[in-house]
């Protein structure tokens, strides 16, 4: 088990994260014709309960939240995302969605925006790292819900996980979401090894 | 690679060939304008259109049914991305609607389909294509949606009173906790009535206990007729009932529960082609924040409910502090 991150680690993963959000950043502005505003992403191991704590930038009463797993290279873990609850009229009118913003219609929303976000995040990190991911589809955690909530799983099966945290906004519309990408525990030496070519 | 290097290269290609035409999944390639460029056994057996027919053709005009707007919406991000794209049953039930697989015992009337989209690159490596991959899940979802369902049926019995239908004891205290947790932070109008059937357990002995549960169904159906639709009921003890009604003031609860009585007095219940006259006596509270726990107010409409039956049953009375 890795009990800290080494700084060295921390910092090239933090720009390797820093490089594919740019990429990503682009990819979006194009597809969606409009500026997206990106943190600077956190890096961090953190335990299940921390994760909560990760989370900046949403209301933690309402949120909605999705999952994407992905796996490459002996890498796994799984992208959440989470949005603000009020970002939804909005979301849409970014996506040109036209269609009723009842449960459902929120739902092919969140799905297809989680995949777009994720998608063009992990693109760009898997190839610093020179692997390819596998995607799963993408499954809603919970809508309309509080964060503990929404992250709180009765059996969780790991103690501490590789956390980048990232925010989104986008330029004129009302839109807030933060991106996880959890990596677990037993990708983290494979991970390193990848992170050593860069520092090398 | 996806195949070992080998002499025979034509072979690999043959045997890749095979496994795409045979795998029990759908594979449709289309081209950048939506011309189906492949369409393997699966597609070709499930939608009855052979290959043949079908190669060449515009995906939008061969399957009308398939929302062109946002087909092409989830198509241009995987160009663009260069990444794959997800729809699951959850979300549309299928992309190409086929006929379940086990059209005899099945329980869907259709296949329920998760579909991938993923970027074929060329030659060039750019993109130039989409594969389109089908899968049947329609034994998931089936599974999935008689859960949800069976999970629906069970919330509502784990909440209700068998005999009566009403809320049971348990699910109308969480009800009422809620309310008076909120009615503590913003001070509203709410009133609560308690209401018991005058000498019970004389109807009991004289008609017998199903002639009872008979009296008390019926006192459940006149309560729920003349409540609101915001209004909680539920059966609070054997012959006990309880109302909590939310943004009403005491008075107008009154007018409620005299509606309530008057209507039992005059409906007597019918069992066994014996009519059973009998009478409800009521108490009522108005929420108050010198109420510190919600037992506190129940216990409050109680002693109404006391004073109604001191004061020889048959009537209603708000609690006077």
């Amino acid at each position: 088990m890795i009990n800290e991150l080494h700084e060295d680690v921390r910092d090239c993963l933090q720009e390797v994260s820093n490089v594919a959000m740019g990429q990503a950043g682009d990819h979006l502005a194009r597809l969606l014709d409009c500026f997206v505003v990106l943190s600077i992403p956190h890096v961090a191991l953190l335990s299940p309960s921390e994760i909560a704590m990760a989370v900046q930038n949403v209301d933690e009463h309402n949120v909605s939240g999705v999952c994407q797993g992905f796996i490459g290279g002996g890498i796994a873990g799984e992208a959440m995302l989470l949005f603000n609850d009020t970002s939804f009229v909005d979301l849409a009118k970014l996506m040109n969605y036209d269609l009723d913003l009842n449960e459902a219609g929120e739902r092919e929303v969140l799905i297809d925006a989680t995949n777009i976000l994720v998608g063009a995040l992990l693109r760009g990190i898997a190839e610093q790292l020179d692997i390819e991911f596998s995607f799963g589809p993408p499954a809603i955690l919970g809508q309309h819900q509080g964060l503990d909530k929404l992250l709180s799983s009765k059996n969780v099966r790991w103690n501490q996980a590789l956390v980048i945290e990232v925010n989104y906004q986008v330029e004129g519309y009302n839109i807030q979401c933060d991106l996880l990408m959890v990596i677990t525990e037993n990708s983290l030496e494979r991970l390193m090894k990848k992170l050593d070519y860069l520092l090398d | 690679m996806l195949i070992a290097a080998s002499d025979n290269m034509l072979n690999d290609f043959r045997w890749i060939l095979d496994v795409v035409q045979n795998m029990d999944v759908g594979l449709v390639v289309l081209n950048k304008d939506y011309n189906i460029q492949l369409w393997n056994s699966f597609m070709q057996n499930h939608s009855a259109i052979p290959a043949d027919n079908i190669i060449g053709q515009n995906l939008f005009q061969t399957f009308p049914e398939i929302d062109c707007a946002w087909f092409q919406r989830k198509v241009e991000s995987v160009f663009l991305l260069k990444n794959s794209a997800f729809t699951t049953w959850e979300q549309r039930p299928y992309l190409f609607r086929f006929e379940n697989y086990r059209p005899i015992t099945g329980k869907a009337e259709f296949m329920y389909q998760n579909s991938t989209f993923i970027p074929i690159k060329s030659l060039t490596s750019e993109t130039d294509g989409i594969c389109v991959i089908i899968y049947d899940v329609t034994e998931q979802a089936v599974n999935n949606i008689q859960l949800e369902k069976a999970n629906n049926k069970l919330e509502i019995i784990s909440k209700t009173d068998g005999l009566t239908g009403l809320l049971n004891r348990k699910s109308w205290e969480e009800h009422l906790a809620r309310e008076f947790n909120r009615l503590r932070r913003y001070e509203e109008d709410c009133s609560l009535i308690i209401f018991d059937i005058d000498h019970f357990k004389q109807v009991n002995d004289t008609y017998g206990h199903s002639a009872g549960d008979e009296v008390i169904r019926q006192t459940a159906k006149i309560a729920k007729e003349t409540v609101r639709k915001t209004d909680f009921t539920g059966r609070y003890g054997g012959e006990e009932f309880v109302l909590l009604l939310p943004h009403t003031e005491v008075n107008s609860a009154m007018v409620l529960a005299e509606r309530i009585r008057k209507k039992v007095m005059n409906t007597p219940a019918v069992y066994e082609k014996q009519s059973i006259q009998y009478s409800v006596s009521l108490g009522l509270c108005g929420y108050s924040n010198n109420f510190k726990s919600r037992t506190a107010w129940i216990d409050a409409a109680d002693q109404a409910l006391y004073q109604s039956k001191q004061n020889g049953r048959n009537q209603s009375n708000i609690y006077s502090g």
